[in-house]
C-alpha cells in the first residue's frame, strides 16, 4: 500500500515538473524575445525555440529523477548520438549551419548577381548546403553556404548595398493579413530613413501548415545608416509580430 | 487543351444581395447558397456595367464551349453569403469592416484618379507610405488568402485577375501556376508618379501575362518595364444580352422620364463620376439648346459598385450629381436634361432605341463598351478621343471623334448629326459601327481568350 502511495507521489511529482518545465519553456522563450529585440526576427525565434528545448531537457531529465530512474542512462544516451550525429554529418551541419546566418547576415538573395571565390554568376537557389549560381555562359556553380561565412563576396547587383532583406517566419497564431497591415504602417513612420520610391515589401517565400516564411523587403536612403535602419526594422518587425500575436489571443 | 479549372478575381462582385439576403454581422452562413433559389431584382441583382458585364459572358461561353470546367468568382462583397452557387459557378466573398473598407477606398480612388490622369496632386507621391496604404495591403491580403484556401481545395488550373485594385494579387499568391491579369483602365506610363514605379513593377512582372484593351496602353506597358507576355484583347459584350423591345415598351419609359414624341434624344450612359465628363456633354448642349429647341440630353446611370452603401461606400458620385444639377440650373437647362439614375437592362434598351445618337464624353476611358452598345443597337455614337475604343474609331466612318478638353468640339460633331443633311452620316455611321462592333464581341473574346489561356498554360 505504501509502495503504490510513492509511486503514485512520485508520478505526481513527475507531473508537476513537467507542468513547471512548460511554464518555464514559456517564459525562457518570452525572455530572449525580450532580450533580442533588435536582432533578425529569424534568429530570434531561432533562439527561442532552442531556449526552449533545453528548458524542456532539464525538466525532462529532473521529471525521469523524480520516477526514481537514474537520469545518467539518459545522458549518455543524448550525448553519444549527439557526437555521432555530429561527426556523421559535419560538413552538411557546417553549410546548414551557414544557411542560417547567411540567410540573416549576407548581403545577397536569389536573383541578385554576385562574385565568390572567383565564380561569378545569378543566384538562382539557395538551399540548406549551397547556394547556386548561374554564370553568363550558363554553367551552374554549386557553392557551398560555409564558403559565405569565410569569404570575401561581392554583391555586384547595381544598387545592391540600397537593400536590406529580413528573413521573417511566422507560426499559425499569427493573422498575416493583420500582421502585413501592421507592419506596414509601423515601418511608413521610418519613410525619412527608406527610399521613398521603394516602400516596404513583405513577399511570401515557403508555407506549411506550421509557419509561412516571409521576406521583407526595405531599400536605404543612406548607405551609412544600413546597421542602423536594420536593427530598427528588425525591433519593428519583433514588436509587430508580439502585437499581432497577442491580439490573436 | 483539357477543360480548366479557373478562379477569377474581381473587386465589384458579380451579384449584390438585397438587404434581406444579406447575412447579420457576424453570421455568415458556410452553406452555400443557390442562386436559383433567390428571386433577381428582390433578393439580388447583377453588378451594372465595367468589368463583371464582361467577364461574366465570357466565363459563361468557356463554360458552354468547355474550355473552363469550373469557375470560381472571388470578389469583395460585404453583404453576401460566404459562398453562393450558381449554374457552372461558385461565387465567394471577401468581407471588409467599414473602417478598412474606407481607407481601402481612399487609395483607390487615389490610383484610379492618377492613372486616369484627373487627379495631379503631390499628395498622392507618398500614397504607399500612408497608413490607408497599408489597409490596400489587408484587403489584397485577406483576397489572396481566400484565394490560397480554395486553391488547396479545388486545385486550380490559373488564376484570372481584373483590374487594378487586385494588382497586389499576384504578387502575394505564392503560386507556380499560371497568373494572367486584365488591366482593365487606361495604362499610361506618363500618368503614374514616379514613386510608385518600383512597386508598381514588381506587382505586373508577378503575373505570365496581363491583358490590355488598347495597343497603346501595350506599348506604354513594355515600356514600363513589363516582361511577360502582353496580350491585347478588346473589351467585349455578348450581343444576345441586348433586346430589342417593343415601340410601346420605348414609349411608356420615355414618357416616365418626360421625353416627348418629338424631343431629339441625344443619350449618354455612364456612371456618375467625374471622369466620365458629363460637364462636357451639358455644355455642348447649352451651346445648342437655341438652335435645337427640341434636343434633350439622357443622362443614364449612377454610382458604382464603389459608391454604393453596400459597396465601397465613397460619395464621389453623390457629390458629381450635385455638381451637375447645379450646372443644369446655372445654364437654364432644367427640362432639357434628365438624369434617370441606374436602369434596367430593358429600360437601357428602351433609351438605346429612343436616341438619335449617343455620346462618350470622358476625359479618359480605359475602353468604353457602351459605344458597342450603341452600334448594337444602330445608332451612331461620338466618342472622346481619350477613350480606348477611340482606336477601333475611323472619323466619320464609324463614329465621329471629338478632344474633351477643346471647347466647342463636341457641340461641333452633335451639330452635324442634328443639322444638314445626318441621314446620309447617321447610315454610314451605322453601317461602320456594326461592322466595329463584331470585335467586341464575347465571340471573338472567347476565341482570343482561348489562345491566350493555350499559350499561358502550355509555354
Amino acid at each position: 500500500m505504501v509502495d503504490l502511495y510513492a509511486t503514485l507521489w512520485s508520478f505526481a511529482l513527475a507531473g508537476l515538473t513537467l507542468l513547471l518545465t512548460w511554464a518555464f519553456a514559456m517564459l525562457a522563450s518570452w525572455l530572449i524575445g525580450r532580450f533580442m529585440r533588435q536582432s533578425s526576427p529569424q534568429v530570434t525565434s531561432g533562439a527561442r525555440r532552442l531556449g526552449a528545448v533545453v528548458v524542456w531537457l532539464i525538466g525532462s531529465i529532473l521529471a525521469i529523477q523524480e520516477l526514481g530512474v537514474s537520469p545518467l542512462i539518459l545522458i549518455v544516451v543524448i550525448a553519444l548520438v549527439g557526437i555521432a550525429a555530429l561527426i556523421a554529418v559535419r560538413e552538411p551541419l557546417g553549410n546548414y549551419g551557414a544557411k542560417y546566418f547567411t540567410d540573416v547576415y549576407t548581403p545577397f538573395k536569389v536573383g541578385d548577381a554576385i562574385r565568390v571565390q572567383g565564380y561569378a554568376g545569378k543566384v538562382i537557389a539557395i538551399n540548406a548546403i549551397t547556394t547556386v549560381l548561374l554564370t553568363d555562359n550558363e554553367q551552374l556553380i554549386s557553392v557551398p553556404n560555409s564558403v559565405f561565412i569565410t569569404d570575401v563576396v561581392v554583391n555586384t547587383t547595381p544598387q545592391a548595398w540600397k537593400e536590406v532583406t529580413i528573413p521573417i517566419s511566422i507560426g499559425p497564431s499569427i493573422d498575416l493579413p493583420a500582421f502585413e497591415s501592421e507592419l506596414l504602417k509601423n515601418l511608413s513612420k521610418l519613410k525619412l530613413r527608406l527610399d521613398r520610391q521603394f516602400p516596404p515589401l513583405l513577399s511570401t517565400k515557403s508555407r506549411t501548415p506550421q509557419s509561412t516564411d516571409l521576406t521583407l523587403t526595405v531599400m536605404l536612403r543612406r548607405p551609412e545608416e544600413r546597421d542602423a535602419v536594420t536593427v530598427e526594422v528588425n525591433k519593428r518587425v519583433a514588436e509587430v509580430l508580439e502585437r499581432t500575436r497577442t491580439n490573436r489571443r | 487543351m483539357q477543360p480548366l479549372n479557373m478562379c477569377i478575381n474581381t473587386q465589384t462582385p458579380l451579384v449584390q444581395f438585397t438587404a434581406a439576403q444579406a447575412p447579420r454581422s457576424g453570421r455568415r452562413t458556410i452553406a452555400p447558397v443557390d442562386l436559383a433559389t433567390l428571386t433577381e431584382g428582390v433578393d439580388y441583382r447583377y453588378s451594372p456595367g465595367g468589368v463583371t458585364r464582361m467577364v461574366l459572358p465570357l466565363v459563361r461561353h468557356m463554360l458552354h464551349d468547355q474550355i473552363l470546367d469550373e469557375a470560381h468568382w472571388v470578389a469583395l462583397n460585404p453583404n453576401a453569403p460566404a459562398t453562393v452557387r450558381m449554374s457552372g459557378m461558385t461565387l465567394h466573398s471577401v468581407t471588409l469592416g467599414p473602417k478598412r473598407m474606407a481607407s481601402y477606398g481612399m487609395v483607390k480612388e487615389a490610383i484610379w484618379g492618377r492613372v486616369h490622369g484627373i487627379d495631379d496632386t503631390d499628395y498622392h507621391d507618398d500614397l504607399l507610405w500612408t497608413e490607408a496604404f497599408s489597409e490596400y495591403a489587408y484587403y489584397n491580403r485577406i483576397t489572396s488568402e481566400l484565394i490560397r484556401k480554395l486553391d488547396k481545395k479545388h486545385d486550380f488550373d490559373v488564376f484570372y485577375i481584373h483590374d487594378f485594385q487586385q494588382i497586389p494579387i499576384g504578387h502575394m499568391l505564392t503560386t507556380l501556376k499560371p497568373k494572367i491579369f486584365r488591366w482593365h483602365i487606361p495604362f499610361d506610363r506618363s500618368t503614374i508618379p514616379q514613386h510608385w514605379h518600383a512597386l508598381l513593377a514588381t506587382y505586373l512582372n508577378s503575373y505570365d501575362a496581363i491583358v490590355v484593351s488598347s495597343p497603346r496602353y501595350a506599348d506604354s506597358l513594355k515600356a514600363f518595364g513589363y516582361t511577360g507576355r502582353i496580350e491585347h484583347i478588346y473589351p467585349y459584350v455578348d450581343p444576345k444580352d441586348y433586346s430589342d423591345p417593343a415601340v410601346s415598351d420605348v414609349a411608356s419609359v420615355s414618357e416616365r422620364f418626360g421625353v416627348k414624341d418629338d424631343d431629339i434624344v441625344a443619350l449618354v450612359v455612364a456612371r456618375m463620376d467625374p471622369v466620365k465628363a458629363h460637364d462636357r456633354a451639358i455644355d455642348a448642349l447649352a451651346e445648342l439648346a437655341s438652335s435645337f429647341p427640341r434636343l434633350k440630353l439622357v443622362l443614364v446611370g449612377n454610382g458604382s459598385f464603389s459608391s454604393s452603401r453596400d459597396g465601397v461606400g465613397l460619395s464621389k458620385s453623390s457629390r458629381w450629381r450635385a455638381h451637375l444639377e447645379e450646372m443644369v440650373k446655372r445654364s437654364k437647362l432644367e427640362g432639357r436634361i434628365v438624369f434617370t439614375g441606374h436602369l434596367s437592362q430593358h429600360d437601357l434598351d428602351c433609351f438605346y432605341e429612343r436616341c438619335s445618337f449617343t455620346i462618350l464624353p470622358s476625359v479618359r476611358e480605359g475602353f468604353g463598351l457602351v459605344v458597342v452598345e450603341s452600334w448594337l443597337h444602330r445608332r451612331p455614337a461620338i466618342i472622346s478621343s481619350r477613350a480606348g475604343i477611340a482606336d477601333l474609331v475611323r472619323e466619320g466612318k464609324n463614329g465621329l471623334l471629338f478632344d474633351p478638353d477643346e471647347p466647342g468640339a463636341l457641340a461641333r460633331q452633335m451639330r452635324r448629326l442634328l443639322g444638314g443633311h445626318p441621314t446620309e452620316l447617321s447610315k454610314g455611321l451605322i453601317r461602320g459601327g456594326s461592322l466595329a462592333a463584331e470585335k467586341c464581341s464575347v465571340e471573338a473574346a472567347v476565341q482570343a481568350e482561348r489562345a491566350l489561356l493555350t499559350e499561358v498554360m502550355e509555354a
